[in-house]
């Protein structure tokens, strides 16, 4: 497993020395959305226009949907280009079996995305004049969210592996990612997926509040909750794929 | 000897199709294997479900006595080139290919490294080593699709149509390679529609038609019954009208080598009529694949 792992985190490396264009491209289309978002809003408020702490907790969520994001929708992306070039059935024929393989994946995959948060906050804070904390323990309900991401993440790979055409919905459902990472963290929210764990996040983040035990509890439960929620619908899919030969292209 | 791979009674349908109805094969180590059928036989959605890709409707696969779908650990022991898929990632180079796959299959990542140098330089590829796959030629691709089938040293290999799109001689110097893989010991299922490879390489011979097997069998058996007790005759020179005229009253057909369809018997009283002419050659007739192939096919 372990082999796995470097040799996933070798391929995702080599990936982003390769093609690093995809990376910047990326950090300049993530970067951009937000800037434009935030001229748009300022010119809306007139000029002098203080958003006070709201600006620091926006851009936090924006960076923990760009973190997530790639855990969202990275599986799916991959199932399909994989599926349409023909590596699948080959990556299918491992001993580890494919959810496990999927998993490191996942992993290995990570220190990518960190890095494309980390240079989207850094092109961001000087652009917009927000100055986040990044306390260390931010980490931790970083860590929360992702597992929620990564179970919405085999959710969606799950629709990939059997209708194959799941760009559009990938699209326009990561504006809902969007919404469930701003939405409060409290009551009837805190059972919606990533919600917790992104509340918390941005206290620490934007307001410099410190750790709640509880809270990351919460936020850990509902991020392995939707992970494996994630987990069991992707065994199916990948039943189902195999039951009616939907593991390559056509 | 005992089998490494053992299907029986595979079935599976696709809405209303029946592509494949209860096949069963097995496979030993050191032999090869040739699996034919026209378009649509059903050859791929069997290699599929050997491989653990698709799940059969009915019937079993046991990889070294394991299920590969209950226990995918058993695919350990298995290679497969896979028809119409690339089979290797066009963003990588052979070399990190042979690495990445070699650990997806099990390798340690060291053992990984070690076993793609020695095949990329077994088979000429060393050079293009470090080249990303999508700037190999077509051949070299399809070469190291078979490369990482092999990565593992897996004991049993699924060819699905290896030599597919391959130059004359690659495609020899492939065939040769798979010959020797089975001289070493493994185990192999090979499908291609290129009778004259199957007829080099196959110990023993299935075909397939609509789903079913319609023939199996050793090839020396197979060839030898399709055969079955025909002459080729050739003369030195042309014969003289009245024997010509003996030989067809004899049954002998063809004008430059002639065939005689007859028993041993027969063929004396045809030598009988030659007499004195030179003979060039007198031969039990051999079928070959091709033939065979037709008839099966259109028969069934
Ligand atoms: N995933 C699938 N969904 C629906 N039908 C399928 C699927 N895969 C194969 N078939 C059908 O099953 C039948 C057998 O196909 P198969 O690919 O096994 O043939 P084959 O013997 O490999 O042919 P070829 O020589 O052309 O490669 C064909 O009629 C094919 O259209
Ligand atoms: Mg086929």
């Amino acid at each position: 497993m372990l082999d796995l792992f470097l040799v996933e985190l070798w391929r995702s490396l080599l990936m982003l020395r390769r093609y690093p264009l995809e990376l910047l491209g990326a950090v300049v289309t993530l970067s951009l959305i937000f800037y434009l978002l935030f001229l748009g809003a300022r010119f809306l408020a007139g000029p002098g226009a203080e958003f006070g702490g709201k600006l620091e907790a926006v851009l936090v969520g924006y960076l923990l949907w760009t973190f997530t994001l790639g855990a969202y929708n990275g599986l799916a992306f991959g199932l399909t280009e994989e599926a349409q070039t023909g590596t699948l059935e080959q990556v299918f024929l491992t001993p580890y079996g494919p959810i496990p393989l999927f998993l490191v994946r996942n992993l290995a995959e990570l220190l990518g995305h960190a890095l494309l948060v980390l240079l989207v906050a850094l092109c961001l804070m000087p652009l917009t004049g927000a100055k986040l904390a990044f306390p260390p323990l931010v980490i931790l309900p970083f860590l929360a969210v992702l597992l929620g991401g990564y179970g919405l993440g085999f959710a969606v790979g799950s629709l990939a592996l059997l209708y194959k055409r799941v760009g559009q919905l990938l699209g326009l459902s990561q504006f809902l990612l969007l919404f469930l990472l701003q939405a409060p963290g409290e009551g009837l929210f805190a059972l919606l997926p990533l919600t917790p764990g992104a509340a918390l996040a941005r206290e620490m983040m934007a307001e410099g509040a410190p750790l709640r035990p509880w809270a990351l509890l919460l936020a850990c439960l509902n991020g392995g909750a939707y992970l494996g929620l994630g987990l069991i619908l992707f065994a199916q899919a990948v039943r189902r794929a195999k039951a009616t030969g939907l593991l390559h292209g056509y | 000897m005992e089998p490494l791979l053992v299907a029986q009674g595979l079935a599976k349908r696709f809405g209303t199709l029946e592509a494949v109805r209860g096949v069963s094969l097995a496979l030993c180590p050191g032999e090869i294997l040739a699996f034919l059928g026209k378009n649509g036989a059903g050859k791929t959605t069997t290699v599929k479900m050997l491989s653990g890709l698709l799940l059969p409707d009915g019937g079993s696969v046991r990889l070294l006595g394991q299920d590969p779908f209950r226990n995918p650990g058993a695919l350990r022991h298995l290679g497969a080139v896979l028809e119409g898929n690339r089979n290797t990632y066009w963003r990588l180079t052979p070399l990190e290919n042979l690495v990445y796959f070699g650990v997806a299959r099990g390798l340690r990542l060291f053992q990984a490294r070690r076993r793609a140098m020695v095949l990329l330089e077994e088979y000429g590829l060393l050079e293009k080593a470090h080249t990303e796959v999508r700037h190999l030629s077509r051949g070299m691709q399809q070469k190291l699709a078979l490369l990482q089938a092999l990565v593992h040293d897996p004991e049993v290999l699924l060819l699905d149509e290896p030599t597919l799109g391959l130059d004359v001689e690659t495609a020899l110097r492939v065939q040769e390679k798979v010959r020797a893989l089975a001289q070493g010991g493994k185990a192999i299922l090979l499908t291609t529609h290129q009778m004259e490879v199957a007829e080099a390489l196959a110990h023993r011979i299935a075909i397939i038609h609509r789903g079913r097997i319609v023939l199996e069998g050793t090839k020396g058996e197979i060839l030898a019954r399709f055969a079955g007790n025909h002459y080729v005759l050739e003369l030195e020179t042309p014969p003289p009208q009245e024997v010509l005229s003996r030989l067809r009253a004899l049954g002998v057909e063809g004008e430059g080598p002639f065939l005689y369809r007859g028993d041993g018997e027969g063929l004396w009283r045809v030598l009988e009529a030659l007499k004195p002419l030179p003979l060039k050659r007198v031969a039990r007739a051999e079928a070959d694949l091709l033939e065979v192939f037709l008839k099966v096919v259109e028969h069934a």
